[in-house]
C-alpha cells in the first residue's frame, strides 16, 4: 500500500525533517506513527498525500510513484486517501450531513450516490442523530467523527490521521480509536500519527517511531516506548 | 455535469453576495470602462458618418462675374468636365441662385424684399469623384486661363472659389484627437477593471480558503476548484457589460432623437448593424476582462 525507499525531506537549508526513511506498509494494516513534536510525523503524512515531494528517494502509494506523478493527477490520488486532522477541518456553515456530502459533491458524485452513502457512513460513526447539527453544536469527539465520516465516505483504501485525538479527552479518544479499528476491519489501511502514549499502548498495533527525522523503531504489536 | 453547472453558479452567486461591496466595485469599474468603450465607438462611428456626408457635399463652386462671355464660361465648363477627377458640373444661373437663397431664407422674407437687384453671382458647381482631390482640382481651376476671364472677382481669384476642404481637415483632426484620448482612457479603465477583478477574486479565494483546503484534501480536480472563481469574475464583468449596453441603449432611444431634431442636417443616428457590432464588442471585451482578471488572481493566489 505504502512503500518509502530512502526518503529524505529537507526544508530549505535546515537539517532534514526526514532522513533516509524506509517503510513498507501492507494493504489492510493498522500502523501508529509515533514521535515527539518535530520528529517528522507531519512531514511523513504530507508526503503520503503528495502535499510535499521528497528531496530524495521514492514513495509509492496505492501502486503509484508519487515522485513521478503529474500535478493534475494528484486530485485523483487524494480520492483514494482519506485524511483526518487534529483540528477536524469542518466547514462551520454546513451541517454534519452537508459537511460529509461536500466531499462527494466536489469529486462529482451523483445526488443518488450522495443520498445513499452519507447516511450510511454517518451510521457507521454513530452520528445518525446529529445529521442536521452544525459543527459548533457538536462536541469535539462528535466533530472528529464527522471528519472521519467525511474521510471515509468515499471508501478510500488508505486512511491517514494526523494527531486525531490531540484535542480530545482520553475517554473520547478511545472511542475515536475504536472507530479507526472498525474502519481498519473493512480492509482499509489506517496510518495514525500520534503522541498519545496510552492509546498506542492499549491498542497493541504496529508502531513506527520517529526521532529527529529517522525511523528508530518499527515493531509489530508495539508500544509508545519513549522513556520520558 | 448538470449538477456541476448548478453548483458552480450557486457558488459564484453566493460569493458575490458574501463580498458584495468589492463585487459591486468591480462591476461599476467594468461598467464605466465598457460604457466609455461603447460611447467612443459609437461617437467615432457617428463622426465617421458625418465626415463622409460632409465629404460627399464637398464640391467646388466657381463664382462667375455678371456678364461673363458665354463662350469663356463654356470653355471653363469643358475644361472641368474633361478632368477625370470631376464627376459632374452644373451651371447655376443668377436667377436660380436667388431662388435657392430665398428658400434658405424663407424664415425671414423681409431680407429678400429689401433686395432691389439680384446680388448673387452665377456659378459652376463642380462635384468630385473623390473628396481628397479638392485641392488639386482647385489648383487646376486657378491655372486655367479662362478662369480669370470669367471669375467673379478677378482681382482676388481665391474669393471666386468656395470649397469645403477646410471643414474636412478640421473634422479629421478632431476625430484623431478623439480616438487617441479615447484609447488612453479605455486602456486606463481596462487596467483598473483588471485590478478590481483581481482583488475581488483574491478576497473570494481568501473567504473560501477553508473550503478550498478541504476540496484539495478530498481530491476535487483543479478545474473544479478554479471554475467558480473564473465564473464569478466573468459574471461580474458581464453584468458591467449589460449595464453599459442598457445605458447606451437608452441614450440611443431617448436622447439621440432629440439631438437629431436639433442638428437635423447631420446624420447622427447609428445603424442597427453598428449597434449590434458595438454590443458584441462590449460583451466580448467584458468576458475577456473577467476571465483575464480572475485567471491572473487564480495564478497568484490559488495553489492547487
Amino acid at each position: 500500500m505504502i512503500s518509502m525507499r530512502n526518503v529524505s525531506k529537507t526544508y530549505g537549508a535546515d537539517k532534514p525533517a526526514l532522513y533516509d526513511v524506509n517503510v513498507e506498509i501492507e494493504q489492510g494494516e493498522f500502523v501508529f506513527l509515533v514521535g515527539h513534536s518535530g520528529s517528522g510525523k507531519s512531514t511523513f503524512i504530507r508526503l503520503m498525500q503528495r502535499e510535499l515531494l521528497p528531496s530524495e528517494g521514492t514513495i509509492v502509494v496505492a501502486g503509484q510513484d508519487l515522485t513521478k506523478m503529474k500535478n493534475w493527477k494528484v486530485p485523483y490520488l487524494r480520492r483514494n486517501i482519506g485524511c483526518v486532522f487534529q483540528d477536524f477541518k469542518l466547514l462551520p456553515n454546513k451541517t454534519t450531513y452537508e459537511n460529509v456530502a461536500f466531499a462527494l459533491e466536489v469529486i462529482g458524485r451523483s445526488k443518488h450516490v450522495i443520498r445513499t452513502q452519507v447516511p450510511e457512513v454517518l451510521r457507521l460513526v454513530g452520528l445518525e442523530e446529529k445529521i442536521n447539527s452544525y459543527p459548533d453544536e457538536l462536541s469535539g469527539g462528535e466533530q472528529q467523527r464527522v471528519s472521519i465520516a467525511r474521510a471515509f465516505v468515499n471508501r478510500p483504501p488508505l486512511l491517514l490521521a494526523d494527531e486525531p485525538t490531540g484535542n480530545l479527552d482520553p475517554a473520547t479518544s478511545l472511542g475515536i480509536m475504536s472507530l479507526f479499528s472498525r474502519i481498519n476491519k473493512t480492509g482499509t489501511t489506517v496510518l495514525v500519527a500520534t503522541h498519545d502514549r496510552e492509546m498506542v499502548d492499549s491498542m497493541r498495533k504496529r508502531v513506527i517511531a520517529l526521532e529527529n527525522g529517522r525511523v528508530i523503531r518499527d515493531q509489530d504489536r508495539g508500544v509508545y516506548g519513549y522513556g520520558d | 455535469m448538470a449538477i456541476n453547472i448548478g453548483y458552480f453558479m450557486s457558488e459564484s452567486i453566493q460569493s458575490f453576495r458574501r463580498n458584495w461591496v468589492m463585487s459591486l466595485g468591480a462591476v461599476i469599474t467594468i461598467y464605466l470602462s465598457l460604457l466609455l468603450v461603447g460611447a467612443s465607438l459609437a461617437s467615432s462611428m457617428i463622426v465617421g458618418q458625418v465626415v463622409r456626408s460632409v465629404e460627399e457635399k464637398v464640391s467646388i463652386r466657381v463664382f462667375l462675374k455678371d456678364g461673363a462671355a458665354p463662350a469663356d464660361v463654356d470653355a471653363m465648363n469643358k475644361a472641368l468636365v474633361a478632368d477625370a477627377r470631376v464627376k459632374d458640373v452644373t451651371y447655376t444661373s443668377k436667377e436660380k441662385a436667388l431662388e435657392e437663397f430665398k428658400l434658405t431664407m424663407a424664415d425671414s422674407p423681409e431680407i429678400i424684399d429689401q433686395l432691389e437687384v439680384n446680388p448673387l453671382p452665377a456659378s459652376l458647381d463642380v462635384d468630385l469623384e473623390k473628396p481628397q482631390d479638392v485641392t488639386a482640382v482647385v489648383e487646376m481651376i486657378k491655372a486655367n486661363p479662362n478662369f480669370i476671364k470669367v471669375a467673379d472677382r478677378p482681382d482676388d481669384p481665391e474669393k471666386s472659389l468656395k470649397y469645403g476642404q477646410q471643414i474636412v481637415n478640421q473634422l479629421f483632426a478632431f476625430t484623431r484627437v478623439l480616438r487617441a484620448v479615447g484609447v488612453v482612457f479605455i486602456v486606463m479603465l481596462a487596467v483598473i477593471s483588471l485590478i478590481f477583478i483581481n482583488n475581488t477574486i483574491r478576497i473570494a479565494i481568501y473567504a473560501r480558503r477553508k473550503e478550498i483546503g478541504i476540496m484539495r484534501l478530498v481530491g476535487a480536480s483543479n478545474w473544479f476548484i478554479r471554475t467558480p472563481f473564473l465564473l464569478e469574475g466573468t459574471l461580474q464583468s458581464l453584468l458591467g457589460a449589460f449595464l453599459a449596453l442598457l445605458t447606451l441603449g437608452s441614450i440611443q432611444w431617448f436622447v439621440m432623437p432629440k439631438v437629431k431634431e436639433i442638428i437635423s442636417f447631420m446624420p447622427v443616428s447609428l445603424s442597427v448593424g453598428s449597434s449590434v457590432q458595438i454590443s458584441l464588442i462590449l460583451v466580448l471585451s467584458g468576458v475577456i476582462i473577467g476571465l483575464a482578471g480572475s485567471a491572473v488572481a487564480l495564478r497568484r493566489y490559488l495553489k492547487v
